[in-house]
C-alpha cells in the first residue's frame, strides 16, 4: 500500500490541536506546525473556563500531551511555514525550524539552565502578560509540550551582544550538555494533501483607547492579564493582588474596542460578555467583600448554559450597569470610572482600585502576510474569509485549505472546537480522495 | 508471579517538589514490600523520565509500576505505554496523585510529604494485587446512520459519504432541507435560501453513497460503537421496516419553535395581526404582508418570546432571534418603505461574523430599536396596541401596530426524547441533548459512536450548525476510517456460579451491557458495551460481579493501607 497522504495544520492552539488529533485518530499523518516553543495557544493562558468553571489547563493539557505523543503527528514547534506551492492533494510546503539553541533530543526540561541564566528575573514573561519576569532561556509554562527549553534570541546576552561573562552559565549548568549556540535554522520540506489554518487571534492594545488609562494606571489591566492574575499557576499563585493590595472595588468594562467603528473595530468579539461574567464570579469567589460592577452595552450570553451562568453571577452581588464608560481617571490613590448609565439616564462615577478591560479580539498582525502565503482572502473585518458564510464556514476559496478557530472570526472554545473538527472532516475527505486516486 | 514493583516519584518541576520532599518519599517507597527500585525525577512524563521506567522494567524485570505524579486523567496513558514498552502489562501500572490531591492543596511541607507517602504506600499495596488485562479491538461496520434531514443532517451525511462510506439518512417528513427550507432569505447577506439549499439537497439525493429514507423514523437501536443495528420504520403503515447496520450514528433531529399561545397576553391565535417569525418568513416568500387586506403602516418585532424566560421554564437564550429580527425588519423596510418598523429587545445579541455590522445596517435602514419588556398586546379598533415598559425611558409606553412579529425561541423536539431513550443519551437541564463535555467535546455524547449535530444539542444559527455537523462527521469518521475500535479492558465479569439471575445489574447499567442469558438464567456482560463504571458490581446482591482492575482485594489493599496510616 502506498504511503498515506498527510495534512498540515498551522497553529497549535486548541483549534489546531483538535483538528490534528481528529485527522491523526482517523489514521492519517499530520504535520502540526507552531510558531511558539510550546503548543497550547491562548487556552493555556486561561484560568477557568465558562460556564462550568473547569480549570482550563486541566482540560487542555491531556490534549497537549496527546499531540506530543501521537504516532501519526509530527509536531514542529518553534517553526513557521514559509512557502506553500501546489494544489489540493499535492501541496509542497516549506517550513522554517528556528534554532532553539538547545538540542531537542538531549534537553530533559530540568530547568537548571533557567536557574543559572544571567538574565534570570529580568526578561518580561509574555506568557504571563508581562506580570512576571523570567530568564532568557525558558519554557513558556511548566506544562509546555514539548518540555524543551528555548533561548530567547531577543534577550540572551550572548546572542545579542556576543558575550555572556567569562563562561556560559546555562551551558555550565546543563547536566545533559544540551545547549548549543552553534545551532542554525533548518528548512524542512513536506508534501501534504490538505492544509488547516488555525493561527488564532490577537487582542487589541487598549492604549488605542487612551481614555481608559491603560499603561498609565497600573491597576487598569486587560482581561487576559486578569486570567494570569487569577490562575493558580500564575505569577501571584491565583491571588487577585495588585502592588501588594487586594482591591475592594473592581470595575469591568465590556466592548473595549469592540462594536466601536470609530476608534476600534465594528464587530462584536463574541467572548467578552461571558469571560467578564466569569471574572466577576472569580473575584467574588476570591474577595467575598469586594464591590463588583460590570459596565455593558448589551449582555450577550448566547451559548449553551450561558444565560443561566449570567443569572447566577447577577445573584452573586455583581452589579450590572448598562452604560458605556467615557473615561477612567485618578482621584487620590484610587481610580474613578465615569460612565453614562443608559438605564438611569445620567452620568455616574464609580470608584475602583482595579479596572479590567475586555479588549477586542483582532486578527493576528501578520494575517495579510499569511493570507498571501496561502492564497487566501480576508473579509472586511480582517479575519480570513470562508467560502460561504452560511453553508461552507470552514472552506476557503483555495481548494484543500480550511479554516479553524479564531483566525476566521472571534469565537469561544466550544465553537472553536466544533469548527476545528469541521475543518478536520473537510481535510479527511480530501485525504481520502487523494488516497483513492 | 511475585510482585517486582518500580516506584517513580515525579517532581513536576516545582509543582510537587516545592511542597513535597520527594527524596524522603522515594526513600520511604524503597522500603515497601515488593518494591525493587524507587526513583524520583524532574518530569516523569518527559522522554528521559519515560526512558527510566522502560530501562528499569527491562533490566530489573519489573512486573508492576507505580508512578506518583499528577492525575491519571493526565498521564495514565503515557505511563501505561512506557511500561508496556518495557514489558509490563499496562494494567499493572498504578498512579498516586500527589499533585492535584496533595501538593496543590496542602501548603505545609511536612503534612504534604506525609500524605504523599500515604498515597504512595496505598498505590504500592494495590499494585501488588493488580492483574494483567488484555486490550482488545472490535471491528467496525463501515457506514453511518444520520437521523434528521435538515441542514445539519445533510452536511454530516455528505462529509461521511464523500470520505467513502455508505450513509443511511432518515427523515420523518416527506422532504429534505428541514427548517431552513421554510426560510426566505438568510442573514447577514440577505441571500435567498433557494440559491444554495436545493443544490445541497440535490447533492445528497444523487450521492451514490447516501440512501435517503423519507417519511421514516428510527424505531429501535441496539449495539455499540462500531456495530450498531437500527430499525428504520416507515411512518405510513404497510411498508416493511428496514434493518441497517452501521458503525456510527449522527443525531440531527433539529428543534421546535416556542408556541406563543403559552404567553396568552400576546394574543397570538386571537389577533390576526400577531404572527411568529417563521410565519413572517412565509409571508416574505409569498410577498404578501397585508393584514386583513390592508398594508401595514406600523410593524413591531418582539424578541425573546419563549427565551430568557424563567417563568416559562425557558431560561436560555435562543441565539438566533436577534439576527432573524434584524433581517426581517430590514426585509419589511424594503418591502414596505412607508412602514415604521420598531424592534423591542432586552439585549441585542448580534455576535456572529458580520452580525454587528448587520445590526448597524438595520438601524441605518430606519429600523428603530427600543429596549423594553412587552407586557401585553390588546386590540384597539383595527389595530393592536403593544404595551411595553421602555427600560431606557423608564416608563410604560403604548405602541399601536398593524403587524406584530413574535421572535419565538427554539426548544427541544419531543421526538428527540424518544431517540435519547433508545440510546440512553442524557439531556441537559434545558431539555436539549447533552454533549460529552461543554468545552472540548461539543459533538460527542456519553455513548461512544453517537454524535450530535445542529439544534438538537442547543439553539444555533446555520454556520454554527454546519460547523457542528461537519464536526460530528469528523468524530464519526474516526472509527469508520480506522476500521477498529478499542475495547475497555477493565470490564465487569459475572461469576455464573454465584449469579441468581435477579436482573438488577441489567436495570442499573447505563450502557445496557449486562443481559440475562435466556437459557441459563444468569447475567452476562457484553465486554464491548461495558465501560467499567462498576455500578453493577456494587448493585449485585449475590456479589457475583467482579469489576476487573477494581477488584475487592485491590481496593481493600489500598483502603487498608490508608486506614492504617
Amino acid at each position: 500500500m502506498a504511503q498515506k497522504p498527510a495534512a498540515l495544520v498551522i497553529g497549535a492552539g486548541i483549534a489546531g490541536i483538535q483538528a490534528a488529533l481528529d485527522i491523526a485518530d482517523a489514521g492519517y499523518p499530520v504535520y502540526l506546525v507552531e510558531r511558539e516553543p510550546s503548543v497550547g495557544g491562548r487556552m493555556a493562558q486561561l484560568d477557568k473556563t465558562f460556564p462550568t468553571l473547569d480549570c482550563s489547563s486541566c482540560i487542555l493539557t491531556p490534549k497537549m500531551v496527546s499531540v506530543g505523543q501521537h504516532p501519526n503527528i509530527e509536531l514542529m514547534t518553534y517553526s513557521e511555514v514559509v512557502a506553500v506551492e501546489g494544489e489540493a492533494g499535492a501541496f509542497h510546503v516549506t517550513i522554517r525550524r528556528k534554532p532553539r539553541y538547545v538540542e531537542e533530543d538531549l534537553c530533559r526540561g530540568c530547568g537548571a539552565c533557567a536557574q543559572a541564566c544571567r538574565m534570570r528575573g529580568r526578561v518580561v514573561d509574555t506568557f504571563n502578560q508581562g506580570l512576571s519576569k523570567r530568564s532568557a532561556i525558558y519554557v513558556p509554562f511548566p506544562q509546555a509540550v514539548p518540555l524543551i527549553y528555548t533561548v530567547d534570541p531577543e534577550t540572551c546576552l550572548y546572542l545579542t551582544r556576543g558575550v555572556c561573562g567569562k563562561t556560559f552559565l546555562c551551558k555550565d549548568a546543563c547536566p545533559a550538555d544540551a545547549i548549543n549556540f552553534e545551532q542554525k535554522e533548518r528548512i524542512v520540506k513536506v508534501d501534504v494533501a490538505a492544509i488547516i489554518v488555525a493561527t488564532g487571534f490577537d487582542l487589541m492594545d487598549p492604549r488605542t483607547k487612551p481614555e481608559f488609562g491603560y499603561g498609565v494606571y497600573p491597576n487598569v489591566i486587560t482581561g487576559l492579564e486578569f486570567e494570569r492574575l487569577s490562575s493558580a499557576s500564575g505569577p501571584t499563585g491565583g491571588k487577585v493582588v495588585l502592588n501588594g493590595n487586594e482591591p475592594q472595588d473592581v470595575v469591568f468594562i465590556h466592548c473595549v474596542g469592540s462594536r466601536d467603528p470609530h476608534t476600534g473595530v465594528p464587530y462584536c468579539s463574541r467572548i467578552c460578555c461571558m469571560y467578564t461574567a466569569k471574572h466577576a464570579h472569580l473575584v467574588r469567589d476570591k474577595l467575598p467583600n469586594a464591590r463588583i460592577t460590570v459596565f455593558y452595552i448589551d449582555m450577550r450570553a448566547f451559548g449553551k448554559g450561558y444565560e443561566e451562568f449570567y443569572d447566577r453571577v447577577k445573584e452573586e452581588r455583581v452589579i450590572y450597569r448598562r452604560g458605556e464608560p467615557s473615561e477612567v481617571y485618578r482621584r487620590g490613590d484610587r481610580l474613578v470610572v465615569r460612565a453614562e448609565d443608559s438605564l438611569l439616564g445620567r452620568t455616574v462615577e464609580v470608584e475602583a482600585d482595579l479596572v479590567v478591560l475586555a479588549t477586542a479580539v483582532v486578527p493576528r498582525a501578520d494575517t495579510p502576510a499569511v493570507a498571501q502565503l496561502l492564497g487566501l482572502a480576508c473579509s472586511p473585518d480582517g479575519f480570513f474569509q470562508e467560502a460561504h458564510p452560511k453553508y461552507r464556514p470552514v472552506e476557503t476559496a483555495r481548494t484543500g485549505v480550511f479554516l479553524a478557530g479564531c483566525c476566521q472570526s472571534p469565537k469561544d472554545i466550544p465553537d472553536t472546537v466544533a469548527q476545528a473538527k469541521a475543518a478536520a472532516a473537510s481535510a479527511l475527505v480530501v485525504l481520502h480522495q487523494t488516497r483513492s486516486r | 508471579m511475585k510482585p517486582r514493583i518500580g516506584v517513580y516519584i515525579c517532581h513536576c518541576g516545582t509543582n510537587v517538589a516545592a511542597t513535597v520532599d520527594v527524596e524522603a518519599v522515594t526513600e520511604f517507597a524503597a522500603t515497601l514490600p515488593g518494591v525493587v527500585i524507587a526513583r524520583h525525577y524532574t518530569y516523569m512524563c518527559s522522554e528521559p523520565g519515560q526512558a527510566l521506567i522502560k530501562e528499569d522494567a527491562r533490566t530489573l524485570g519489573l512486573n508492576r509500576v507505580v508512578v506518583a505524579s499528577c492525575s491519571p486523567r493526565m498521564h495514565e496513558p503515557t505511563f501505561r505505554a512506557a511500561s508496556h514498552e518495557g514489558g509490563v502489562n499496562p494494567y499493572q501500572v498504578e498512579m498516586a496523585n500527589i499533585r492535584e490531591q496533595c501538593s496543590w492543596v496542602h501548603p505545609d511541607r511536612h503534612e504534604a510529604t506525609d500524605k504523599a507517602k500515604a498515597l504512595v504506600y496505598a498505590a504500592v499495596m494495590k499494585a501488588a494485587h493488580l492483574e494483567p488485562l488484555e486490550e482488545r479491538e472490535a471491528p467496525v461496520t463501515p457506514g453511518a446512520l444520520v437521523i434528521g434531514g435538515g441542514v445539519a443532517g445533510l452536511v454530516a451525511a455528505l462529509d461521511i459519504a464523500d470520505a467513502g462510506f455508505p450513509v443511511h439518512l432518515v427523515e420523518r417528513s416527506d422532504r429534505l432541507g428541514g427548517r431552513v427550507a421554510e426560510l426566505n432569505r438568510t442573514f447577514p447577506d440577505l441571500e435567498p435560501v433557494a440559491e444554495w439549499l436545493p443544490a445541497l439537497v440535490d447533492q445528497v439525493r444523487r450521492h451514490p453513497n447516501i440512501t435517503v429514507y423519507l417519511n421514516s423514523r428510527v424505531t429501535d437501536i441496539t449495539g455499540f460503537v462500531g456495530n450498531f443495528e437500527a430499525r428504520v420504520g416507515p411512518i405510513e403503515a404497510g411498508l416493511a421496516p428496514a434493518q441497517i447496520q452501521v458503525g456510527a450514528i449522527v443525531i440531527a433531529t433539529g428543534y421546535n419553535v416556542f408556541d406563543p399561545r403559552l404567553k396568552p397576553e400576546f394574543g397570538y391565535g386571537i389577533y390576526p395581526q400577531v404572527v411568529t417569525t417563521l410565519e413572517l418568513e412565509q409571508r416574505l416568500s409569498s410577498g404578501d404582508l397585508t393584514v386583513n387586506g390592508k398594508t401595514p403602516k406600523e410593524v413591531v418585532f418582539i424578541k425573546c418570546v419563549g427565551s430568557r424566560d424563567q417563568q416559562l421554564g425557558r431560561p436560555y437564550c435562543s441565539r438566533v432571534c436577534c439576527m432573524i429580527s434584524a433581517k426581517q425588519a430590514q426585509l419589511v423596510r424594503q418591502a414596505l418603505p412607508d412602514a415604521r418598523v420598531t424592534v423591542f429587545y432586552m439585549d441585542v445579541r448580534t455576535f456572529g461574523k458580520r452580525g454587528e455590522e448587520f445590526y448597524d445596517e438595520a438601524r441605518r435602514a430606519g429600523v428603530r430599536y427600543r429596549r423594553g419588556n412587552v407586557s401585553e398586546i390588546y386590540r384597539r379598533g383595527e389595530r393592536v396596541v403593544v404595551r411595553v415598559e421602555d427600560t431606557l425611558l423608564a416608563r410604560t409606553v403604548e405602541h399601536e401596530a398593524d403587524l406584530v412579529v413574535l421572535a419565538v425561541g427554539m426548544e427541544p423536539r419531543p421526538e428527540a426524547a424518544d431517540i435519547a431513550a433508545l440510546l440512553k443519551l442524557p439531556r441537559s437541564a434545558d431539555g436539549f441533548l447533552l454533549e460529552a463535555h461543554p468545552k472540548l467535546r461539543p459533538v460527542d455524547t456519553a455513548v461512544d459512536g453517537v454524535f450530535l449535530a445542529g439544534c438538537c444539542q442547543g439553539p444555533k444559527d446555520i454556520p454554527d450548525t454546519v460547523a457542528q455537523a461537519k464536526a460530528a462527521a469528523a468524530s464519526a469518521l474516526i472509527p469508520l476510517m480506522r476500521g477498529v475500535v478499542p475495547m475497555e479492558a477493565a470490564t465487569a465479569v459475572v461469576d455464573p456460579e454465584l449469579c441468581a439471575g435477579c436482573g438488577m445489574c441489567v436495570e442499573i447499567c447505563p450502557y445496557s451491557a449486562p443481559a440475562l442469558d435466556p437459557l441459563w438464567g444468569v447475567s452476562r456482560v457484553n465486554a464491548v458495551l461495558c465501560k467499567g463504571c462498576g455500578a453493577c458490581a456494587v448493585t449485585c446482591p449475590s456479589k457475583a460481579i467482579r469489576l476487573q482492575h477494581f477488584t475487592p482485594d485491590q481496593i481493600l489493599a489500598q483502603v487498608e493501607a490508608l486506614v492504617g496510616w
